[in-house]
């Protein structure tokens, strides 16, 4: 055997990490671990994670752009924290696909393009209900101690039942569209395979470099944001981590793997959040608003409908579209467009104080005992899964 | 068993649909077969090729072969179990 040369053994390492990143799919506990570490450091860095706020002010440049808005949005997209966040995922996700080659423009039926417009509109709304998204409203909500957030989990489970039971009926009694509709494009030339994963790779840097350029121009906190956007893009495309599963699947297969991922990421999250909050880094009372108990369950239930239809939430859609699911991107479209008309109205009409207000646990029972109760909540819901995993008691298919 | 020999009872079309629809729509397909029926799938979203392989191993069916096609879909073989 010949001796290896520091360059040859080096290449060989480079090659099986790369192999080991982009080419088997991560375990979801994993991503569920990373996930709760960046939210916790954009928590320190800026404010708690949210995504639905992004798209909200996309959706009113959008309304604004098509002159069906009067004033000028006050936040233009590139300084506006959630949606900087959101452009990192989205970067983020499309380097990860093109790194792994798994990114091509996916068309699909004309009907799942409207299932997508719908589930958008309907998660753009329970979004402005709830006052955010499966991550600003529920995952964030839980893990900063917000009470709204478990009566949003509750909504989305509800939710989620509802719109599987939907699906079971259109497969039922809808004429089936699937299906050679939209025969997948013949690969031209393997070079092109190269070159998408050195654009993969382009994209990651562009990313840090502008960070470099946001810091540059005194812009720190937001350049930060767009670095650990992409850092979650590329987590959550790798594992496809995703909330909708967490809710639906125990209904459909009785797979009770997501809720383990989400609940490990949460409780990880909440331990970061209360050392954070209890320790007065961050203000404890930070991001709590998310109404109690109309607005949250109400949002959560019509969003986990939206979540079903579109099949993918505010951050799965984010990571689909990089994939290049066109489905999705109606989607994304819908729900800013709908998040920004629905928020509009509501700030005029005078609905939004009958939804309820924020609670925080920890003002209202201590944090001696918010922490063993959070924990208990997560706990069961796990315990749940598991017990359904096995016994099936809840799959209705 | 060679994936060419593999002679489908059934084939099932999902080439542009994404989650949930292809498991959902395998899901059923296998209901309608009988046990040892070779069900053939026709899928192009990317989180199929864990989902379907964890399915068929929970659901106690045997995905007996996975196959990417040249124009970028996957095909499975499940034998119903």
């Amino acid at each position: 055997m010949s001796e290896p040369t520091f360059t040859k053994s080096s290449a060989e390492d480079i090659r099986s990490l790369y192999a080991a990143v982009f080419e088997k799919q991560w375990p979801s506990w994993l991503a569920g671990i990373l996930i709760a570490l960046l939210a916790i450091l954009i928590f320190l860095w800026n404010v708690p994670w949210g995504i639905a706020g992004g798209y909200r002010n996309w959706g009113d440049w959008m309304l604004y752009a098509m002159q069906l808005r009067g004033a000028r949005p006050e936040q233009v997209p590139w300084l506006q924290s959630l949606s900087v966040t959101n452009f990192g995922l989205f970067a983020g996700a499309l380097a990860s696909a093109l790194l792994s080659r798994q990114f091509r423009f996916r068309g699909a039926p004309l009907f799942e393009y409207g299932k997508g417009a719908i589930g958008g509109i309907l998660m753009g709304t329970g979004a402005v209900l709830a006052s955010g998204c499966n991550v600003g409203g529920f995952y964030t909500a839980v893990g900063i101690f917000s009470i709204g957030g478990y009566t949003m989990m509750v909504g989305l489970g509800v939710g989620a039942y509802i719109g599987l039971r939907y699906l079971l009926w259109e497969m039922e009694h809808l004429p089936q569209q699937s299906g050679g509709t939209t025969p997948a494009k013949t690969a031209t030339g393997t070079d092109w395979f190269r070159k998408k994963q050195y654009l993969g790779g382009g994209i990651l840097l562009l990313g840090v470099i502008a960070f470099y350029l946001y810091a540059a121009y005194g812009q720190a906190q937001i350049g930060g944001l767009l670095f650990f956007g992409l850092l979650i893009g590329v987590v959550m495309h790798r594992s496809r981590f995703c909330f909708v599963r967490a809710f639906r699947e125990p209904f459909m297969t009785g797979d009770a793997g997501m809720v383990r991922a989400v609940a490990i990421s949460l409780i990880l999250y909440g331990v970061g959040s209360a050392v954070i909050k209890w320790s007065w880094m961050q203000p404890p009372e930070m991001g709590v608003f998310h109404p109690f108990w109309i607005g949250s369950l109400l949002g959560g239930l019509i969003f986990g409908i939206g979540m079903l239809l579109a099949g993918g939430c505010a951050s799965s859609t984010l990571w689909r579209v990089g994939e290049g699911h066109a489905k999705l991107m109606i989607t994304l479209v819908t729900f800013a467009l709908s998040n920004s008309t629905v928020n509009q109205w509501m700030a005029h009409s005078g609905i939004k104080e009958m939804l309820g207000s924020g609670f925080f646990l920890p003002q209202l029972i201590s944090w001696q005992a918010t922490l063993p109760v959070f924990l208990a909540i997560i706990t069961a819901w796990v315990l749940w899964a598991a017990w359904n995993e096995k016994s099936e008691k809840f799959v209705i298919f | 068993m060679e994936t060419e020999t593999i002679q489908s009872d059934e084939t099932l079309d999902l080439r542009g649909l994404s989650c949930p629809m292809p498991l959902l729509k395998t899901k059923k397909a296998l209901k309608g077969l009988k046990p040892g029926q070779i069900l053939e799938v026709w899928g192009s979203d990317p989180g199929s090729k864990n989902d379907i392989p964890d399915f068929c191993k929970k659901g106690g069916n045997d995905l007996l072969d996975l196959l990417d096609a040249p124009e970028g879909y996957t095909r499975y073989f499940i034998k119903k179990g």
